[in-house]
Formats: C-alpha cells, structure tokens, sequence
C-alpha cells in the first residue's frame, strides 16, 4: 500500500500578477521500504513538496494522500491528530524542545494523545538508534548526530510509518551526516516510508528514487533500481 | 599513477608472483581498474630490465618476484610526489557539453539531464555498495569515486544554471575559417 501520495498537486502561492506557481502538476508516490530523494535549485518547489506532503500547507488542486486517506477531506483538528499519529519529521534545526530529555521529547508526540507506556516506548525507539542510556540527557547535553538521531527515533514513533526530512544532514559534518543517512536508510529498509530534500547529491543518492525539481515541475528521475551492478565489492 | 608503481607497492608487503600480483591489485583498488595477466608480466619484464624488482628461483612452477633496494627508492619517490591534474584523462563530459554547445541543433539542456540522470545512478549504486562491508583501504577508494561523481553533478547543476543564462554568439562556420597554408 502506498504511504504517501501526490495526484497532480498545484499550488500557487498569492494571487494575481505576484502569484507564483511553486508546484505545477506534480504526482509522486512513495511505498513502505522506499526512500525517495528531492533536489533542485532555491524555488524549484522542493519545500513546498515537503509541506504539503506533511499537510503543512495545502494545495490549490490536486490531493494528498497519506495511509490511503486525503488530508483534504480532513478537519483542521482531524487533520493535527492524523500528522501527529502518522507523519514524522526531522528538519536541520529546532528539531528538539531544548527543556525536554531525550526520552520527552520522543514520546512526546504519544502523550499529547495520552497513550500509555510512552516512556518504554521511547526507551526502545531511542535504543534503535543506538542510544542507549542516552533517555534522560537534555538535547544540549547531546552531540549534533546524536540530537539528529532523537529525532529520528521520534519521527517513527507509534505507528508513524512516514519520515520528512528537510536538509536533516545540514548542520552535520560529513562523516556523522552519513551516520544519520545510514540510519534513516536502516528505517526505511525495516518498513517506513521517506522523503528527503536535500541539495547534496552524496545525501541524495541513499534514495531509491531522486526527483529533479526544477520551476515547480519533475524534470527528471534517477532510480537505481537497475539491472547491471557498476562494481562489484572485493 | 601507472601500474609499475601500484605493483611495486604491492611487492613492498613481500614476494609474489604474477597471479597473485593481478588478485592483489584487484582487491587493493575494488575491481575499478582491472588488469590482465598479460599486463602484469609486462610490466614485471620492465621493471626487472630497470633493477626495480628481481626474479627468485622458481617454486611450484612459479616465479615470485621480489622489490630491490632501487624499487624501494623509486616507490618511495612516488609516495613523496603529488599527483598532478595534468596527469589525468581529459574530462569526456566537459568536452562533450563544450561541443554540444556550440553544435547546432543540439539540446544541450538534454545532454546536462541525461548526463546528470546517469550521474545520479552511478552515484546511488556507489552508496549501495557502501553499506555493505568493507575494508577501509576498500571504501577509502570507494569514497574517492563517490566525492568525484558529487563533483560532477555539482558541476552539471552549475551547467544547467548558467545556460540559462546563455546568449549564444554566433560561431564561425567553418567556411570562414581561414585554412593556413
């Protein structure tokens, strides 16, 4: 079953001769196991992919669908609880509430619906991402991966199964950005679904699929779901 | 870099001969550049005309060979010596995409995604690899191949972006070009 999915999407931000077509007619599906990649150029749209895709924004035509169901036809309050029970993401900054511990700040998205267990649960997500004992550091108290793997485990608590990240490696330096990547694969490999915008093609190429984004429209995919391997390991 | 050196490098760990020379070279660079039998035993004739290796005796049918305290010398000269970028191949794409440009009826915009596209893949099979295990001399080289391929489609993006800016001049047909007697 499809996690997320994009029919024809437009949206036109303002109106009249200032309005601008950030999408223009953009369809994309992303499958339980697959990470898909979004690059292009400052203004090809690629945020506004990723906003509407988490039901931050809404489009002008076209729908968006998550778990089969379109956030369209939800309320303002339905539409909160369902990205809080579904969608997950991790962004370069502000990912963490610097007053919260780790293990807060991961259960934070069960307890605002009040489900029980949270903290054994956030023990556990925290400890997939390797950080164990790590439960009740504060954020500031962490390293730049390691807040960025809180967030991850965050991301994919409960029964969220869609991760958007937007530039998750940003800050990062090279080695412990892949670190990151490495994970977000490994969650990706064990069921979830993701989308990830990012300018770098080092980053981008953890995906099964990248999507060119150029003036609001696909210009072009890179899926290495190909037949013939370039190398083979020693 | 040429293959006297790699294999030099290789004899540095101790005696081999030539079948073991072309395994261990294989696996010193991930399969990228592979050699056959033939230009092992080459190349080991050359070296040991220069002094730089010599031939033990026989043993099983084979010949190992060993470095000489010149090989020594000459393999330490080529650590110590940076590689130049004169040194390397043209850059096909480059050249590709400055024709292109001023070939008519070409769609360079096509040219810059389909390279960019085959890019990308290379790219995504190459991180493919890296997640499974490996040796650090192994992903070291891997790595060199990845951060090229990154640079390359930086480049391409840059290509894309200023030939959108572009107002071609017209180019001399080859009728106006003078042919020097």
């Amino acid at each position: 079953m499809t996690v997320l999915e994009l029919r024809d999407v437009h949206r036109v931000h303002g109106t009249g001769e200032t309005a601008v077509n950030a999408l223009k007619g953009t369809s994309l599906t992303v499958g339980p196991g697959e990470l898909i990649a979004v690059m292009g150029p400052s203004g090809s749209g690629k945020s506004t992919l990723l906003n509407l895709a988490g039901g931050l924004d809404s489009p002008t035509s076209g729908q968006v669908l998550v778990d089969g169901t379109s956030l369209q036809s939800l309320s303002r309050k339905q539409l909160a609880a369902w990205r809080r029970k579904r969608i997950g993401y991790v962004f370069q900054n502000l990912n963490l509430i610097a007053s919260l511990t780790a293990a807060e700040n991961v259960a934070l998205p069960l307890d605002l619906d009040g489900v029980r267990g949270s903290r054994r649960q956030a023990e556990q997500a925290l400890s997939e991402v390797d950080l164990d004992g790590y439960a009740d550091r504060f954020p500031d108290e962490m390293s730049g991966g390691q807040q960025q793997r809180v967030a991850i485990a965050r991301a994919l608590i409960g029964e969220r199964r869609l991760v958007l990240a937007d530039e998750p490696t940003g800050a990062l330096d090279s080695r412990t950005g892949e670190t990151v990547l490495r994970l977000l694969r490994a969650k990706v490999d064990a069921g979830a679904a993701a989308v990830l915008v990012t300018h770098d093609a080092r980053h981008a190429a953890w995906a099964d699929r990248v999507v060119f984004l150029r003036d609001g429209v696909v210009v072009d995919v890179s899926s290495r779901d190909q037949p013939e391997e370039l190398l083979s390991t020693p | 870099m040429s293959v006297k050196h790699g294999l030099l490098a290789l004899l540095e760990r101790g005696p081999m001969y030539g079948y073991q020379l072309r395994v261990a070279f294989d696996s010193a660079t991930g399969g990228t550049w592979p050699l056959n039998i033939g230009q092992v035993y080459t190349t080991l004739s050359r070296l040991e005309r220069d002094d730089l290796v010599a031939a033990l005796p026989e043993n099983e049918g084979q010949r190992p060979y060993e470095i000489t305290a010149q090989g020594r010398d000459e393999l330490k000269k080529w650590f110590a010596t940076p590689v130049q970028r004169s040194d390397r191949p043209r850059d096909e794409v480059a050249i590709k995409l400055a024709l292109a440009i001023t070939t008519p009826g070409v769609d360079v915009a096509r040219v810059v995604m389909t390279q960019r596209t085959a890019t990308m893949r290379t790219l995504q099979e190459y991180t493919r690899l890296k997640t499974q295990p490996g040796d650090l001399p192994w992903l070291l080289v891997l790595d060199a191949m990845i951060f090229q391929a990154e640079a390359e489609l930086r480049w391409l993006d840059h290509c894309e972006a200023s030939l959108l800016r572009y107002e071609p001049r017209p180019v001399p047909a080859a009728t106006d070009v003078e042919v020097p007697r």
